[in-house]
Order: structure tokens, then sequence, then C-alpha cells
């Protein structure tokens, strides 16, 4: 079985203090001194897709892992940790570099799913949200496009007794939802308490990732020329931060006890009583 | 004869007060070991005896009584503060041991502005103390990577030392005087002058005891203008170690002082992603600091020294500076790495150990290989390197860094499988070219082995000192000194 893993790298935003969100005329903000790491949601994404594929190893149908990122060549080396750590092939699909792709969803579900269509994928796995655009609907418009079910909030997969079928969780209004689906599918990961991080390489799994060759693909090897990478349907206008609206008060009382009164007096009776 | 464990705990709540006796089974269990068991009590297991108590020591007077007690009834103890060792030293490896827990003895007693000292008792934690000296533009210079956790006292205990250490020094270069308590509830105070030649510096004596001489209650430290505006990183990258050694000593032989001199080997520069900008290569670091004429000179002068070599390729500063200020380990890094534990069976360890000059390279190179050629179960490792953090006029230590996937063996045997077997080579690799076998974690418990090897003949005064001053042997058993 053929499975895409989709993912994308960011900055690591917990390294970034509030006076580094300045951004350039294009509003692009300089994290270019910033490491850069998995997105969250797709690090489980690869994580879950990689102990489904360890299931699938003796069934008549084994899984093939592609890994798949668009961008310009950060992903690179996370490309190699993935072929380290099992997946079978790792693809990069870049673009126009000059082009802001953080608020198109749209195009990058197009140039995943003309790839997941040219390869005959089965599943495709990716995480909920990304870090810089925080769009939230790359995962909806793949599905979309490629005309399959898609389950949200997904937060574990494991093969099903059918072996076109897979049994997946996934979270709904505060509730856990357990189905059997049948495949093809788009699965996109929410918060993964089983798989919230990537395993770790060995030294030589590290070693003989460096001889593997990464797949580069561009939009026109995709079939979309450089006009349909363009967001037609927004415009950014403008970014602003938010200024933190946050105030301290001290209690006041010699004792917790008057504390606590002086809390309750003037912070929380009226609230209770609402 | 020997009390029961019940009698232990009664005689403790008589002389401290029973609210100060702990014998909660969870609270013992996690008292009965340190971050080099992090294994196994991650799983739940505690292979260790359980202590008979802790006990939360109020002052000074209280030390005494609680020592005097069980050095009469021969009790062996545990001292504790911050409970950030890795090394073994607070595991409690004699059954119904006493934890004497010094953290609640946490005053900030004087910070002297005239004479640049500050005084705390052992149970001030150093980062609240570095930030109370910050609002008045002061700092200890002590920065290790668990100053937000760790407390005064067992940093003087370990000898330990922080990040910016090639200019301000070592926690025994920082100590001025101190207050101690030794096993016969003999209390003993060091007074605070700047240098003194009246016989032996007998304030060695008690720094870097790990409790196994005596218990430090209090401690007095220079303290140092402080000028984070100042600051200045420099990194460059290179091919290999070797190259790296011959820079560090160059710029330090040289005489200049940078607060961090850091060298990381390609495979341990991956774990921090250097790689994302110098892939397959070492990284050399500097920060400059202090006042704007030093900072601007110590870093000019490196860039001098390091440019010479053609080989060195300058790195964005900003990179480095942005790593470094995210060094430290706090309460919420702890938790992620026992999660991460905790699902990917995946740990990391670190092996410290320093040499002259002319032998870093050699302990580098040997131990590598020998861990690569001779480990059994080098395919369970997902990384293996090290670097340099601490540079002296005379030599650098030596930060081995290896971790591994646990691979079919249950959580305790763990620490022989791996951690102690990979410790091991490190550890006589470094000695046989002559460098010493810990740098700043302290011996604990588990090096114990080598002790009399790293001493040699100077091992006779060591051995003095615990014959002079705990002769029943009741000070932190097995920690330094092999049980014989």
């Amino acid at each position: 079985m053929k499975i895409a893993v989709c993912f994308k790298i960011i900055a690591d935003y917990d390294r970034l203090s509030h006076k580094d969100w300045e951004w350039d005329e294009r509003h692009f903000v300089d994290m270019s001194f910033v490491r850069r790491v998995f997105n969250c949601f797709d690090e489980s994404a690869l994580e879950t897709s990689l102990k489904l594929s360890r299931q699938l190893e003796n069934v008549s149908d084994p899984a093939e892992l592609t890994a798949i990122t668009v961008d310009d060549g950060q992903g690179d080396l996370f490309l190699k940790h993935l072929m380290a750590v099992g997946y079978d092939h790792a693809v990069r699909i870049c673009c126009n570099n000059r082009l802001d792709l953080r608020f198109n969803p749209l195009v990058i579900s197009h140039l995943i799913s003309r790839y997941i269509k040219q390869e005959g994928q089965k599943l495709v796995v990716l995480g909920m949200q990304g870090g810089e655009g925080d769009n939230g609907q790359t995962g909806f418009l793949v599905a979309e496009q490629l005309g399959w079910p898609c389950i949200r909030e997904v937060i574990d997969v494991v093969m099903a007794e059918s072996p076109d079928c897979l049994k997946v969780k996934s979270r709904i209004d505060g509730a856990i939802l357990k189905q059997t689906i049948k495949l093809p599918m788009v699965l996109i990961m929410g918060h993964s308490l089983n798989s919230p991080y990537l395993r770790v390489p060995t030294l030589k799994q590290k070693l003989n990732a460096k001889k593997k060759q990464l797949t580069i693909l561009s939009n026109i090897d995709l079939g979309l020329d450089n006009e349909a990478l363009l967001n037609k349907d927004k415009t950014l206008m403008d970014l602003h931060g938010q200024k933190p609206g946050k105030s301290c008060a001290f209690l006041e009382g010699k004792t917790a006890q008057e504390q606590a009164q002086c809390l309750y007096d003037r912070y929380l009776k009226e609230r209770l009583s609402l | 004869m020997t009390l029961t464990r019940e009698a232990i705990v009664e005689h403790l709540k008589n002389i401290v007060g029973k609210e100060r006796v702990i014998t909660d089974e969870q609270v013992l269990k996690e008292n009965s070991h340190d971050r080099y068991k992090k294994f196994e009590t991650i799983f739940g297991v505690y292979s260790t005896p359980i202590p008979a108590a802790v006990v939360k020591l109020a002052d000074t007077n209280q030390v005494s009584d609680v020592l005097k007690f069980l050095n009469e009834n021969k009790i062996n103890s545990v001292a504790k503060t911050g409970g950030t060792a890795t090394e073994g030293g607070l595991e409690t490896i004699v059954e119904n041991s006493v934890v004497l827990d010094g953290s609640q003895m946490n005053q900030i007693i004087k910070i002297d502005e005239t004479n640049m000292l500050a005084t705390a008792q052992c149970g001030v934690n150093l980062g609240e103390l570095e930030d109370r000296l910050r609002e008045q533009g002061f700092t200890t210079g002590h920065s290790p990577q668990s100053k937000p956790l760790a407390h005064m006292g067992g940093l003087v205990a370990t000898r330990s030392i922080g990040q910016f250490s090639t200019l301000y020094g070592a926690i025994e270069d920082m100590v001025i005087g101190l207050e101690a308590v030794f096993p016969n509830g003999e209390i003993t105070r060091i007074k605070n002058v700047p240098r003194r030649s009246c016989g032996p510096d007998i304030r060695h004596v008690i720094i870097g005891n790990e409790g196994a001489l005596c218990y430090i209650t209090e401690v007095t430290v220079k303290i140092y203008r402080y000028f984070p505006e100042n600051n200045e990183f420099l990194a460059w990258a290179l091919d290999d170690m070797s190259l790296g050694f011959e820079v560090l000593r160059e710029v330090m032989v040289e005489g200049y002082r940078p607060s961090v001199a850091r060298l990381y080997d390609a495979e341990d520069g991956v774990q921090h992603s250097f790689d994302q900008f110098a892939p397959d290569k070492c990284v050399l670091m500097f920060m400059a600091e202090g006042n704007e004429h030093m900072a601007r000179a110590t870093a000019q002068g490196i860039a001098e020294i390091v440019e010479k070599h053609e080989e060195c390729r300058k790195i964005d500063s900003r990179l480095i500076e942005n790593w470094f200020n995210h060094l430290n380990w706090g309460p919420e890094k702890i938790a992620e790495e026992r999660e991460l534990i905790r699902k990917n069976f995946h740990i990391g360890f670190t092996t410290e150990v320093s040499g002259n000059w002319d032998c870093i390279n050699t302990i580098y190179e040997n131990a590598i290989k020998r861990i690569r050629e001779e480990y059994p179960h080098i395919e369970d490792l997902t990384m293996l390197g090290g670097h340099s953090s601490h540079s002296y006029q005379t030599g650098t230590n030596l930060y081995f860094v290896y971790d591994y996937d646990v691979k079919d063996c249950k959580p305790e045997e763990e620490i022989n499988k791996y951690h102690i077997a990979l410790n091991a080579l490190i550890v006589e690799e470094t000695l046989k070219a002559g460098g010493s076998m810990v740098h700043h974690h302290g011996i604990g418990k588990y090096r114990t082995s080598w002790t009399k090897q790293e001493h040699g003949s100077a091992y006779y005064i060591l051995k003095g000192l615990k014959d002079q001053f705990d002769p029943n042997g009741i000070m932190n058993t097995g920690t330094i000194y092999p049980v014989e």
C-alpha cells in the first residue's frame, strides 16, 4: 500500500522572542537565525504512519512510505532523517522561491494531490495545520481534489482485518470516534498522544540514509505552471502584533485567609453569581 | 545495636519535629535515586533501597543534631538540595539511609555590594539568587544548565561548573567562605577574606565533598558587575576537532578569556541543529562579555586568531546567540525529556572528562574509536559525539554525549547494558591518556572504581580526609570513595 505523508518544516517559534517579530515590506519575519523543526502535527503524522507501516510488513500489499514536503531546500536534512528512520521515498516539491505560499493552502493542495494521483498513492496523512500560516485547510483541499473521504483530528490509525481498510481513531466534539474505513482516504492528524515525537535513527541508519537519493520535483513536473501558483483568491494586506492585555494586582491581607477573602470579594463573587 | 527503620524515624521526629520527617512511600522512592537512573524510574522501577526517611532541615542546628544522631547510631546519610545530580551521588545504596534535604534552608542572607559578595543558605536556588543579583546589576557568573533547578549547597558539593566558566571560573573559584557541619555535629565556618596564607586552603576539604565528608549549610560567593548589553557571539565551522582544539589553545594561551569557548563535533552538533547551517562540520564558538572595552577587545582578538586559519568558515553569530539563549534545563525540559523516553524508549547521557592540550584530542579520538569498535550494542546507538565547553590555560574538558534506543532489556537492566558500559570505556581511555575521569559532575557512585587510579599516590590524602572526618562512614556511603 502506498502511503504519502506530507510535512512542513517551520521555524522553532519557541525560540523567538517578542522583539524578533518584526516584518519587512513583504510581511516576512526574519527567522533565518532560528533552528527549523518539523511542524508538530506533521511530526505526529510521520511517526503514526511509520508505526502503521510496521504493522503492514507481512501483508500481501506491504506499506511503501513516501515523505513529501513543499519547500526550497531547507527540508532536505529532514527528508534524509526520514529516510533514515524508515521512509522508502523522500520527495521535495520546489517552487519559485519568491512566491509567498504561507497563506496559499490551495496551491499546496494542488501540488500534493497531483503527486498523489501521479504515483497512485492510497493513503495521505498530514498534520491539521502548520505554524506559518495556520490555515488549517490543506488536508481538506487535498481530499476534495482527490475525491477521497477525509477524517480530521485523527489521533491513531492501525490496520484492519480487511486488507483494504484501516481503523481510524479521531476526536469529535469532545468524544473519541473509532471507524473502520475503506481506502483510499486522507487523514488529518490532530494532537496524537500515542505518537507525538518522531523516532530517532541509529548511527547505522543515518549512514545508510546519506547514500540514498532524494526526489526533487518542480511545479512544472507536476503540470502546474508558475501562473497557477499565484494566490488569486486573497491578498495579504497587513500584519500586526497583538499586545498582551495583562495587568497585575496584589491581594491585600496579612494572612492567606485574608488574601483569599479579598480575592473572593473583589474578583470572584461577582463572576460566580452570574 | 542497629536501630530499626521505625526507631530511626521516631528519633528523627523527636529531633526536628514530626512535620519535617517525610515517610510517604512515593516521596521516599523519588529520593532513592538521581538522574543517573532516570530510565528505570521513569518506568516506575526503583532498584535502589528506599530510604527510611527524608528530613526537611530547617537550620544549621538541626543539621548538626541530626548528623550527630546518625553518626552515633551509624546510620547512612545522603545530603540533598536541588536534586539535579547526574552521577548517582544521591542514590541511597545503604538500607535505611536518611536523606538530609536542605531545600527549605533557602534564605539569601546578604548581598554585599561593597565587598562584592553574596551569602546564601544551601537551599537557595541559583536561578533565584542570580535573578536577585541581576536586578541590582550583578551576577555570580555561575550558569550551569541546571541553574533553574539546582541549589547552592549541591552546586558547591559537586564542584559544579557553569557555561561562562572560561571567564568566571568554576564554583571553586567563586566560593569565598562556607559553613558546614561534620558528622559529629561540629559546625564550622570559614570566614570571607579575599586571600590568605594561613595553612592549606581548607575550603577545598568542603568544596566537592559530595556529602561524603560534611554537610554544606551556607555559601558565600563572589559577585561581578553584569553587562549583558556588551555580549558578543562569534562562531566558525571547521573540518575536524583536532584543528578546533588547536585554535582553542591559541585563544587561551594568548590570554583571552571569553566567557564561553565551545567546540562541537559534527555528530554532537546535529542534536543542537548545527547541521542546518554547518552540515558535517565541527563548530567553534565564543562569547565575549564584561565591560564594553573588555568585551570588544576579547571578541576582536579571538576573531584575529581564528581567521588566521583559512579552514575556519564564519557562521552568522545570531544563530549561536539564539541557540545559546535556550540551552538551560528547567522543569518543562525535564518533563519533555521524560515523555520522550517513555514514548520512544530512547535516552541520552553524558560523560565529562578533561585533559591537557597535549592529550585531549587523543582522548577524544580513542574513546570514540573504542566505543565504535568494542561496544557490543553499537547498533542501538543513535548518537555518539562530544564537545569541549570549558577551557583553561593548560587544557580543556570533553563532554562525551551518547544516545541510544533501549532494546531487549528490562528497565532496570538498561543501566548495565548501556550507560555503565559506555561510561567505562570513556573513563578508561581518558585515564590511559593521562586525563581526569571527571570534569564537573562529581564522582558520584559510578566512577568510584577508578577513584584510586585517578588520584594515584595522592589517594593517601583523600583517604585521610575520610578517616579523619567520617570515621564511622555515615556520609553518603559509596560516593567518591569505593565501597571496600
